[in-house]
C-alpha cells in the first residue's frame, strides 16, 4: 500500500505539473496577443467559448444535467451589465461581477426545475430561457431598448474588456480544476451516475447539484456581460441566440464532457475549424463543421479526451 | 437495532406491503425471503426513504426514520445495496468508495488508504483504478459490498448480494458479511439463494403478495407448510 500511495503521488505531480504547466503557457500566451498585433476578435471569442464550455461541463459533464436553455445567464449578464452601465452609469468593472451574480440569481429562481431529469429538465429549462428572453423583450423600452436592444456608445474597450476575459476564462478553469479535485465535485459525479444511489451513500443530492447550478451560472453571465462592452451592443435576438446554448453543448462535448480538458480542447479545436472552413470554404462552412461535428460524435461518442480515456485506461490518471 | 410496524406501500392499485412488522436486533442477520413479486425490495426501499411508505413506522437505533429523506436516513446509519448493482459508472473503485465518506474530517490520504484495503479484503484491488461499469456482474456485487464497508453504517440492507455471483466470489461475499457480522453489525438480507440465507440468517421473515406468511428461525421456516406451499406450490406440499 505504500508504494501504491508514492505512486499516486508520483501520477498526481505529473498531473498536477502538466495541467498547470498548459495553463500558464495558455495565460502568457493569451496575454500577448494584444501586444502583438494578434487577431484580437478570434482569441476574445475563443477564450469564451473555452469559459462556457467549462462552465457548462460543471452542470452538465460532472452533474448530468443538460440545460437547453443555458442561454438565459448569458443573455441576462448581457442586459445586466448594458443597462447598469449605459443607463445607471456604472463603471463597467462593477456592472460586470454584478452581472454575473444577476445570473446566479436567475439560478436560483430556476432552481426547482433541479427536481426534473434528463429531458424533462432540458425542455423546461429552453421554455425558461424563451420566457426570460420574452420578458426582456416586453420591459420598458426606457430600460431594455425593447427589440431594438441597447447601444453602449463610447464604452467599448476591445482590449481591455479581451483581458477581462482573459481573467474569466482563468477563474472558470481554476473553478473547474479546484471541482473535478473537491468533494464535492465527487458529490457532483456520483449524483450525474446515479443520483438514487448517491443518496443512499449520505449524499445530500439537492444541495450538491444547487451548489453545481449557482457555479455554472456565474461564468455564462460573466461572458455575456464582456461581450456585450466587447462589441458595443446588446439586443435580445443575439444575447438570447439559441446557438449559443448549442455551441456551448457542442465544444463541450466535443472535448469530453467530464473532464476539465475535455471541454477546453473541444471549444479550441471547434472554434479553430468553425474558421478554418469559414475562410477557405464560405459557401460550404456549415456543411462541413455540421460534418465534423456528426463524425465526431459517431466515432467518439465520449469526445476526445473521454474518447481517448476510453480506449486507454491507463491515461485518466494522468489527465485532468 | 431496526423495527418496522405496520408498514404499507402500494403503487395504484397494487398492494406490493401489506401492513408488514418486524424486528431486526442489534448484532443479527434477519433474512427476508419470498418469491418474486412477494414485495421484498420494496420493503428495503421503504426502510431506506427510496420510497415513501403510504403507513407504518420505520425506527432506527430508537429514532424514527420514517419520513426522513434517503441521505438522513444513511446519515443515521443505514448503509445499503441494490438489487441491481447501482454503481457509480464512471467513477474508480476508489472513488466509488470515497463517496461514502464525503463529510468525514479526516484527511483524503487516510481515506484513500482505507479504500484501498477495503479493495484489498474483497480481492478488488487490482482494479482500483478501473471504472465501476468495466466490471463484471459478480465484481459489481462485491463492489457494492466494499462501498457499503467504507460507509460503515451499524445496520447493513443487502438485497440479493449473491444473485449472479459465481461460487468463488459468493464464498467472499459470506465471508465479508461474516466478518462485518463480528464487527457488530446488523444485517437486514434479502436472497433467493436459500442456502445463503438459511447459513447467515438468525431469524427468517417470508413474505408472500406483500403479506407476512412466516417468521422464525432457520429450522421453523424450512419446514413451515405455507413456505413450502409459497416456493413449490400446493402440491409439492401434499406429496
Amino acid at each position: 500500500m505504500a508504494i501504491s500511495a508514492a505512486s499516486e503521488e508520483r501520477v498526481a505531480a505529473i498531473r498536477n505539473g502538466m495541467w498547470y504547466g498548459l495553463l500558464l503557457a495558455l495565460t502568457v500566451w493569451f496575454a500577448l496577443i494584444p501586444a502583438f498585433g494578434g487577431n484580437l476578435p478570434f482569441f476574445f471569442y475563443l477564450m469564451l467559448w473555452v469559459t462556457m464550455a467549462s462552465a457548462f461541463n460543471i452542470i452538465s459533464g460532472f452533474t448530468g444535467y443538460m440545460p437547453f436553455g443555458y442561454v438565459a445567464f448569458y443573455g441576462i449578464g448581457a442586459f445586466t451589465t448594458a443597462i447598469l452601465t449605459k443607463k445607471l452609469g456604472v463603471p463597467v468593472y462593477f456592472s460586470l461581477p454584478i452581472a454575473g451574480l444577476a445570473g446566479v440569481a436567475l439560478s436560483l429562481l430556476f432552481a426547482k426545475t433541479l427536481k426534473l431529469n434528463g429531458i424533462y429538465f432540458a425542455i423546461t429549462s429552453l421554455a425558461l430561457a424563451i420566457i426570460v428572453r420574452l420578458v426582456i423583450t416586453n420591459m420598458p423600452e426606457e430600460i431594455t431598448g425593447g427589440s431594438f436592444g441597447i447601444s453602449l456608445g463610447s464604452r467599448a474597450e476591445p482590449v481591455k474588456s479581451f483581458y477581462v476575459m482573459l481573467g474569466t476564462m482563468l477563474a472558470a478553469l481554476l473553478t473547474v480544476t479546484w471541482l473535478a479535485r473537491s468533494r464535492l465535485g465527487m458529490a457532483l459525479k456520483a449524483i450525474r451516475d446515479d443520483s438514487e444511489a448517491a443518496e443512499a451513500m449520505g449524499i445530500n443530492v439537492p444541495r450538491a447539484r444547487l451548489k453545481a447550478w449557482m457555479m455554472s451560472a456565474f461564468f455564462p453571465s460573466m461572458c455575456g456581460g464582456i461581450e456585450a462592452w466587447y462589441t458595443n451592443v446588446v439586443d435580445t435576438g443575439t444575447a438570447f441566440d439559441v446557438l449559443i446554448t448549442a455551441k456551448t453543448i457542442i465544444y463541450a462535448m466535443a472535448g469530453g464532457l467530464g473532464t476539465v480538458t475535455g471541454p477546453v480542447l473541444g471549444a479550441v479545436i471547434m472554434v479553430w475549424l468553425d474558421d478554418l472552413f469559414w475562410q477557405r470554404f464560405p459557401l460550404l462552412n456549415l456543411f462541413l463543421l455540421g460534418t465534423a461535428i456528426v463524425l465526431l460524435i459517431q466515432f467518439m461518442p465520449r469526445g476526445i479526451v473521454g474518447s481517448l480515456m476510453q480506449r486507454w485506461p491507463k491515461l485518466r490518471r494522468y489527465i485532468m | 437495532m431496526l423495527k418496522v410496524e405496520g408498514l404499507s406501500k402500494r403503487f395504484g392499485g397494487l398492494v406490493a406491503v401489506d401492513d408488514l412488522s418486524f424486528e431486526v436486533p442489534r448484532k443479527t442477520v434477519l433474512g427476508l425471503i419470498g418469491i418474486n413479486g412477494s414485495g421484498k425490495s420494496t420493503v428495503m426501499n421503504c426502510i431506506s426513504g427510496l420510497y415513501r411508505s403510504d403507513s407504518g413506522r420505520v425506527t432506527l437505533g430508537g429514532k424514527d426514520i420514517t419520513r426522513k429523506t434517503s441521505h438522513d436516513i444513511a446519515r443515521h446509519g443505514l448503509g445499503r445495496t441494490f438489487q441491481v448493482p447501482r454503481l457509480f459508472h464512471r467513477m474508480t473503485l476508489v472513488e466509488n468508495l470515497l463517496t461514502t465518506v464525503l463529510d468525514s474530517r479526516r484527511k483524503n490520504a487516510e481515506l484513500v488508504e482505507q479504500a484501498e484495503a477495503i479493495l484489498d479484503s474483497v480481492e478488488l484491488h487490482g482494479l482500483r483504478h478501473d471504472h465501476g461499469e468495466e466490471l463484471s456482474g459478480g465484481q459489481q456485487k462485491l463492489l457494492e459490498l466494499a462501498r457499503v464497508m467504507m460507509f460503515d453504517p451499524d445496520m447493513i440492507l443487502l438485497d440479493e448480494p449473491f444473485a449472479g455471483v459465481n461460487p468463488s466470489l459468493c464464498r467472499l461475499l459470506i465471508e465479508r458479511i461474516q466478518a462485518l457480522l463480528g464487527e457488530g453489525k446488523t444485517f437486514l438480507l434479502i436472497s433467493h439463494d436459500l442456502t445463503s440465507i438459511y447459513r447467515l440468517s438468525d431469524h427468517i421473515v417470508v413474505l408472500n403478495q406483500g403479506r407476512k406468511i412466516a417468521e422464525g428461525g432457520v429450522e421453523d421456516i424450512k419446514n413451515d407448510p405455507q413456505v413450502i406451499e409459497a416456493y413449490l406450490g400446493t402440491e409439492a406440499y401434499d406429496g
